[in-house]
């Protein structure tokens, strides 16, 4: 694979194709809008969250209140548990960049308990047919030295986003990577600040991989001791004259206690007092290897510190940090916080607060044990009585329909890299500390829906350079347009398609040749509003 | 592409929508667009939209407005800044402060935008915000585009409200336009809402034999009652309204040039939509960058670069429409201001008070508005920060009432506000 994969800049767009758009002919489709149908197909139950379309007044708001009821039916009886074979979709399009037919097979033959506790012990799980496409990728073995020497700065910040995306359409360890995106999202960082993208690579493979499913705890203090993060938030250069108040306030918010727990200005300043002298060595080496942690005493300040209620005495150095930082990984506020989030992601935008409870009940029992807590959220009837609710994000889209596809990727697909820039969701490269949203309000807009109808059209077509597929071969066993339709709709959405949508396509796949369809049948599921919920 | 029946079609469908014109009647740009297209479609009779083009841009990050419009006549600002404040201005001198009025001065990399304050359609209000104490960036920014600040049960933008009550339909599917994938949450409300990165682009790609019996299943697709349903019906039509206007090379008026960046592009594009006369009452852009921690800079640095692309594509949208201008408000807002005295790492932290530039033809410009607190110790808010002296919603209520015409719904628009101070930045619509 070649290295210049996404070559990706950040704040310069591509400019506009000058081209003519072709006409097309203007259809009444415009329905009375407010029929709030169930998604037949997806879900039993209302998909409340996902009403957030420019035109309802129902949006939740990112950072609004989280407390909301529980999911119900559109006759407003609290919805079903799904079982059987709808809890397996479900659980498979949920925790997965989506499940291929031999995914499905293997969950099937195991049981739904049983696929889960696999994928939450993925050192069990084989992945050795990973390693040879990240093999390429020469400076994901590199020591942060022999990337700052490397006379393409850009590069290893190219091979870590690669190598992510990679991961996600190949790896078995599917609910894994799932994890690490949303760890990576949460302890964001943005490759172009400053040294980040030389530095991402030791954030990912020895921060967020190793800790993922770990104690919340070790996870903190392995970030609070990255480099790339240390840069990215400016502790690195903070310093006892005038400390720099970037990390601890971000420490503070957005990646324990969250703003819930009211702090205030001069916590953020004793913080960040606390924390003086956390910084990175240079590429020069001055005083250890480059691009690693170091505690320097000179940029302490060594005075007494109170802050959230704590006092530290004066002359503690570098435990006046790691003081703040178990303080902080054991408050009830980053218990209920990194609830809050983990059942976002994984049930419902705004999650109801009886699940958030028993998910902070988790963390605090286990000592932060992020795997307890995925336990208890994958057993629980708010998480099972959800199918349907969350809206992909741009790179669960992405991803999906290229997993899903089976797309082959092949030479310098730079095409992609731009069509992943286009649709919003570059690993990182979010600007802001709080990382990609993990709302439907963000993603829900007529650019985020044309994009992604105009990415599934020209995959299926083989119209993207770098990304090859094979319709005729997937759709072997269809005798009818009734059946290509089905088998496509299952292999992509994971369900059959209900009767109306499925009518539409068979109407569709009837008229014509039936192999030259094949292309525009798999775009229009691909784009589809069954494929753009998980 | 040739012209088929199809459009024949559209153009019914415009007619029976479109009616009188006046209130937004601007010369359309006669070689760029065809002479089918409406001047301003679909208002029912007689309640066209009134009012400006609004134009709000976002600055995220919080930019640090005390070195954007330097208060050079406050001895303070340079004790406070030894290492970024910009120089008293000094004629001849690039590298010192432009001179406003004897106290403020824009940095040197605004200098774009001083031609628009000249011609007097430029007013910049100083130390404005928002009156909630949060120094996070998140909840700062969600309080002013709700414009609820400490206030986070209103799901709707403030912009939203704007549009829900004004007096008047518009079913353009570019009546409110966010420009970037994602869509501002000040837009957010029951009026639809059309994102965009291009309108170039802004069209489904494929088989051109294809593509009528594609868009037209893709459409039944999304007529079963997802909840996506709105969403799609609205990229549709703003893809068949799209498809009537020629994208084909464009050519900026009186010689602008915008900045080639994310905001530069986003800016012409805004321009093409304004100029082709298809509804746009509102348009939102962002920026971001400007949380300026470290190596902020004073003459170079990232501030500096970021105002001069900032002015750059202000100044190109600005030239570039023309006597359209004259019916444009542009107002900038950012999350909150930065800290008075700058840190240890060449930067400064999150502070409070701002600044905003209102920009078009209805501005009372060549002026800066506000109260100023003053930089000394003891005026300074927090841990030392700019003071508030004019709420943001003094500004953008003032433009809702006399340059957007909707002078009535304010107590919706912005709830709960009652202690209104407007600075007059803006004319009354004539």
């Amino acid at each position: 694979m070649a290295a210049a994969y996404f070559s990706l800049c950040i704040g310069i767009v591509e400019v506009a194709t000058d081209t003519m758009p072709p006409q097309i002919s203007r259809r009444q489709f415009v329905k009375a809008s407010g029929l709030l149908a169930v998604w037949a197909a997806l879900a039993a139950c209302q998909p409340r969250n996902l009403l957030n379309g420019p035109g309802s007044t129902a949006t939740p708001a990112p950072g609004g209140p989280t407390a909301t009821p529980a999911p119900t039916t559109a006759t407003g009886t609290p919805a079903a548990e799904a079982t059987g074979d709808d809890l397996l979709a479900h659980v498979l399009r949920r925790l997965t960049f989506g499940a291929t037919p031999d995914m499905v097979d293997h969950a099937r033959s195991l049981g739904v308990e049983a696929w889960l506790d696999e994928q939450l012990h993925p050192e069990h799980i084989d992945d050795s047919q990973i390693s040879p496409l990240l093999a390429p990728l020469t400076t994901l073995s590199m020591t942060p030295a022999e990337r700052f020497s490397l006379s393409n700065q850009a590069l290893p910040g190219q091979e870590i986003i690669l190598a992510t995306v990679l991961r996600q359409i190949n790896s078995n360890r599917q609910l894994f990577e799932m994890v690490v995106d949303f760890w990576s999202n949460h302890f964001n960082i943005d490759l172009s600040k400053d040294t980040c993208r030389i530095l991402k690579t030791d954030d990912d493979l020895q921060v967020i991989r190793p800790n993922a499913l770990g104690k919340f705890g070790d996870l903190l203090s392995a970030s609070a001791h990255s480099p790339a993060m240390l840069v990215y938030l400016d502790q690195a250069v903070s310093n006892k004259n005038v400390p720099n108040e970037n990390y601890a306030r971000e420490l503070m918010e957005l990646h324990t206690i969250s703003t819930a727990a009211l702090f205030g200005p001069p916590d953020v300043v004793g913080l960040a007092r606390a924390f003086t002298g956390w910084t990175v060595v240079g590429a020069k080496g001055q005083g250890g290897a480059p691009g690693s942690y170091i505690f320097r005493l000179g940029l302490h300040d060594d005075g007494e510190k109170d802050l959230l209620g704590l006092h530290l005495p004066a002359g503690q150095g570098e435990a006046d940090g790691q003081q703040v930082l178990t303080f902080l990984s054991q408050s009830p506020f980053t218990a209920t916080f990194i609830s809050t989030k983990l059942a976002r992601r994984f049930v419902v935008d705004d999650p109801p607060a009886s699940l958030v409870k028993n998910l902070a009940a988790t963390f605090t029992s286990s000592g932060g044990d992020i795997t307890a807590m995925l336990q208890a959220l994958f057993a629980s009837s708010e998480f099972r009585s959800s199918a349907g609710l969350k809206f992909k994000r741009p790179l669960e889209f992405f991803v999906s329909t290229l997993r899903l596809m089976g797309a082959q990727l092949s030479g310098p697909p730079n095409a992609l890299a731009g069509r992943l820039r286009q649709l919003g969701q570059v690993p990182f490269q979010w600007l802001m500390p709080n990382g990609y949203p993990d709302v439907s309000a963000y993603w829900a807009t007529t650019d985020g829906l044309l994009n992604r109808w105009n990415f599934g059209m020209a995959l299926a077509n083989n119209s993207l350079p770098g990304a090859k597929v094979e319709l005729a071969a997937l759709t072997r066993d269809a005798a009818s347009a009734a059946d290509v339709v089905d088998l496509l709709a299952t292999r992509l959405t994971g369900a059959a398609l209900p009767d109306d949508a499925r009518a539409i396509l068979v109407d569709f796949a009837s008229s014509g040749d039936l192999g030259k369809n094949l292309a525009p049948i798999a775009g229009l599921i691909l784009g589809s509003p069954h494929f753009q919920v998980r | 592409m040739t012209v088929t029946n199809t459009r024949s079609h559209s153009r019914r469908e415009f007619l029976r929508l479109a009616t009188g014109l006046s209130g937004w009647a601007v010369a359309p740009d006669a070689a760029a667009y065809p002479s089918w297209m409406p001047r301003m479609a679909f208002a029912p009779p007689g309640v066209e939209p009134q009012g400006d083009i609004l134009v709000a841009i976002f600055q995220r990050g919080g930019m640090d407005g005390l070195n954007a419009v330097i208060p050079h006549g406050d001895a303070d600002y340079y004790h406070l800044r030894q290492s970024l404040a910009i120089p008293e201005p000094a004629s001849g001198n690039d590298n010192s402060g432009i001179d406003l009025d004897g106290f403020f001065g824009l940095h040197p990399a605004l200098r774009p935008l001083k031609d628009i304050w000249d011609a007097g359609s430029l007013a910049i209000v100083h130390a404005v915000g928002s009156p909630d104490p949060t120094h996070s960036h998140f909840d700062a920014m969600d309080y002013m585009e709700r414009g609820t600040p400490g206030e986070k049960q209103i799901a709707t933008g403030w912009i939203g409200r704007h549009l829900q009550t004004a007096p008047w339909q518009n079913q353009s599917p570019f009546r409110a336009v966010g420009m970037g994938g994602i869509m501002q949450a000040s837009l957010r409300g029951p009026v639809p809402v059309t994102t965009l990165q291009s309108i170039a682009n802004f069209h489904l790609q494929g088989r051109t034999q294809d593509l009528a019996r594609i868009q037209q299943t893709l459409a039944s697709l999304y007529g079963q009652g997802s909840p996506i349903d709105g969403t799609a019906a609205e990229t549709f039509s703003a893809i068949d309204m799209l498809a009537g206007i020629n994208v084909s090379k464009y050519v900026p008026a009186n010689s602008a040039v915008y900045p080639k960046t994310e905001f530069g592009m986003a800016c012409q594009q805004v321009a093409r939509i304004a100029k082709a006369q298809i509804g746009m009452e509102v348009a939102c852009i962002d920026i971001g960058g400007w949380d300026t921690h470290k190596q902020e800079g004073g003459l170079d640095g990232e501030l500096p670069k970021l105002l001069d692309e900032l002015a750059s594509g202000l100044a190109a949208l600005y030239h570039d429409l023309g006597d359209l201008s004259k019916r444009m408000t542009l107002v900038t807002m950012s999350e909150f201001g930065r800290r008075a005295y700058e840190n240890g790492s060449e930067g400064t932290d999150h502070g409070h008070g701002n600044v905003m530039f209102v920009a078009g033809g209805g501005v009372n410009g060549g002026k800066v508005y506000g109260d100023w607190p003053g930089l000394a110790k003891d005026n300074l808010y927090a841990t030392g920060d700019l003071v508030v002296t004019t709420d943001f919603r003094d500004v953008l209520g003032e433009i809702v009432q006399k340059r957007l015409s909707n002078p009535n719904n304010l107590a919706q628009i912005f709830p709960d506000y009652t202690t209104w101070n407007m600075r007059n930045v803006v004319k009354s619509a004539t």
